[in-house]
């Protein structure tokens, strides 16, 4: 406690103080106002700003999340892995005949994946999947600069889908991306996932002309990955590691 | 609204943010060298607790916004920054209603230890490394940009503007250095005591 007594405002001091306290008081209440419309315009301007890409989400609407799968033949084993999804030893799906795989684009037509015929590779994608939303435009910006290939089939699955996780629905994920591959759409049961032993998102199979399953791969692959997975189905021989 | 448009009205949020905390760090620099940007700096010191507040809650519904809502997976760093985040939600809106602005030592703290992981997160985004991270996993990784609005603003930036405001914020409630303008108490002795 202090000795000294304390000094009595003056009136005109307490006056001051209240002109003062009053001004602030409403003050605060200008920059309360403010900040509140502040907030409102920022809300408006995120909906103006996304409208067009809302749009082009709804554009997508009515077409399929999932497909009826029909598989032909016998399923590819799966790749063994470790822990972290390393694979284990040599695949054991390397030299076995790959299924035909019928089913359904997003817009309900028929597509089928023959096991024999032109060589081809399969990508098994899933909507949610970082690694496939980092890999599909890589490749979507590829194939729209230099076309696609014409001496090996390219197809996607959209497989794992749920609309409890992000990017949902995969048919706008696709669209958004430009993806130029034809993809047919997995059922509730990943079928068409199953029938290529997937382990891992995404997946590649690589099959050749007559339907041997010549390399698969999973995990994010460079333009050159990609390239090599082509030749090898051109060739018919492993060469990517 | 979809999930774009809420992305896109938090990374304004936090650019909001900054902005908040660049004229806050002006106003309290301001205020110790001008006596007249003295009421400015008590009307900062008057709204900085409620603000705060306002900013913990709106980032904290963001967050669960993002993962409960939009389903995007949060990581390791990101639960880290939510530890930071959420309480401050609650604790910020008890010391509004109690005026108790002592509470600023322990929001900075608090502050100080999420904003560093949200840095650090933000720049594994920003420039993700070669060789990866010990927190990523493949279910939940850690430099997928979910959120990545106007090319820089991801999801652990909107949280680094934020713990980085409410901690600006948190040092305008103290008492000012300055003079005050009016005095309305005894000026402190340091004589002899009864």
């Amino acid at each position: 406690m202090s000795n000294s007594p304390k000094p009595r405002p003056s009136s005109s001091a307490k006056v001051r103080n209240a002109q003062a306290a009053a001004s602030g008081g409403s003050r605060i209440w200008w920059v309360a106002g403010a900040g509140a419309l502040v907030i409102i315009a920022l809300l408006v301007i995120a909906i103006v700003a996304t409208r067009s890409s809302n749009d082009a989400a709804t554009s997508t609407a009515g077409q399929l999340a999932f497909g009826t799968v029909t598989v032909t033949g016998e399923n590819l084993p799966e790749q063994p892995a470790d822990a972290n999804g390393q694979p284990i030893g040599a695949d054991p799906a390397i030299g076995k005949t790959a299924p035909t795989v019928t089913g359904q684009r997003f817009d309900g037509s028929a597509i089928t994946i023959p096991s024999s015929g032109k060589p081809k590779v399969v990508m098994l994608v899933a909507h949610w999947c970082p690694h496939c939303q980092k890999e599909v435009p890589l490749i979507a910006a590829e194939l729209n600069s230099k076309g696609l290939p014409t001496d090996v089939d390219l197809f996607t699955v959209a497989t794992g889908t749920s609309d409890q996780r992000p990017n949902y629905p995969p048919a706008a994920w696709l669209a958004s991306e430009k993806w130029p591959v034809q993809t047919l759409v997995d059922d509730q049961d990943s079928t068409a996932a199953q029938a290529y032993g997937l382990s891992g998102y995404p997946t590649f199979v690589v099959i050749d002309a007559n339907g041997k399953v010549v390399d698969r791969q999973s995990g994010e692959k460079s333009i050159d990955q990609f390239n090599a997975m082509l030749q090898e189905a051109r060739t018919g021989t492993k060469t990517a590691a | 609204m979809t999930t774009s448009t809420f992305s896109l009205f938090f990374a304004l949020l936090s650019l909001a943010a900054v902005a908040g905390t660049v004229g806050a760090v002006v106003v309290l620099a301001a205020a110790r060298r001008r006596g007249s940007w003295m009421p400015m700096r008590e009307d900062l010191r008057r709204v900085a607790l409620p603000v705060a507040w306002v900013v913990a809650v709106v980032t904290t519904l963001g967050s669960l916004y993002m993962s409960e809502i939009a389903h995007f997976v949060p990581c390791a760093l990101c639960w880290y920054q939510r530890i930071a985040m959420y309480p401050l939600a609650l604790l910020l809106g008890i010391a509004t209603f109690r005026r108790d602005t002592a509470i600023r030592v322990y929001v900075i703290a608090q502050c100080a230890v999420g904003g560093a992981i949200a840095l650090y997160h933000a720049s594994i985004q920003a420039f993700p490394p070669e060789s990866g991270t010990a927190f990523c996993t493949t279910e939940a990784p850690c430099t997928t940009r979910y959120v990545w609005e106007l090319g820089f603003i991801s999801l652990p930036f909107m949280a680094l503007s934020a713990f980085v405001f409410i901690a600006t914020l948190m040092v305008a409630v103290g008492p000012s250095r300055a003079v005050a303008l009016e005095p309305t108490s005894a000026p402190r002795t340091t004589g002899a005591r009864a």
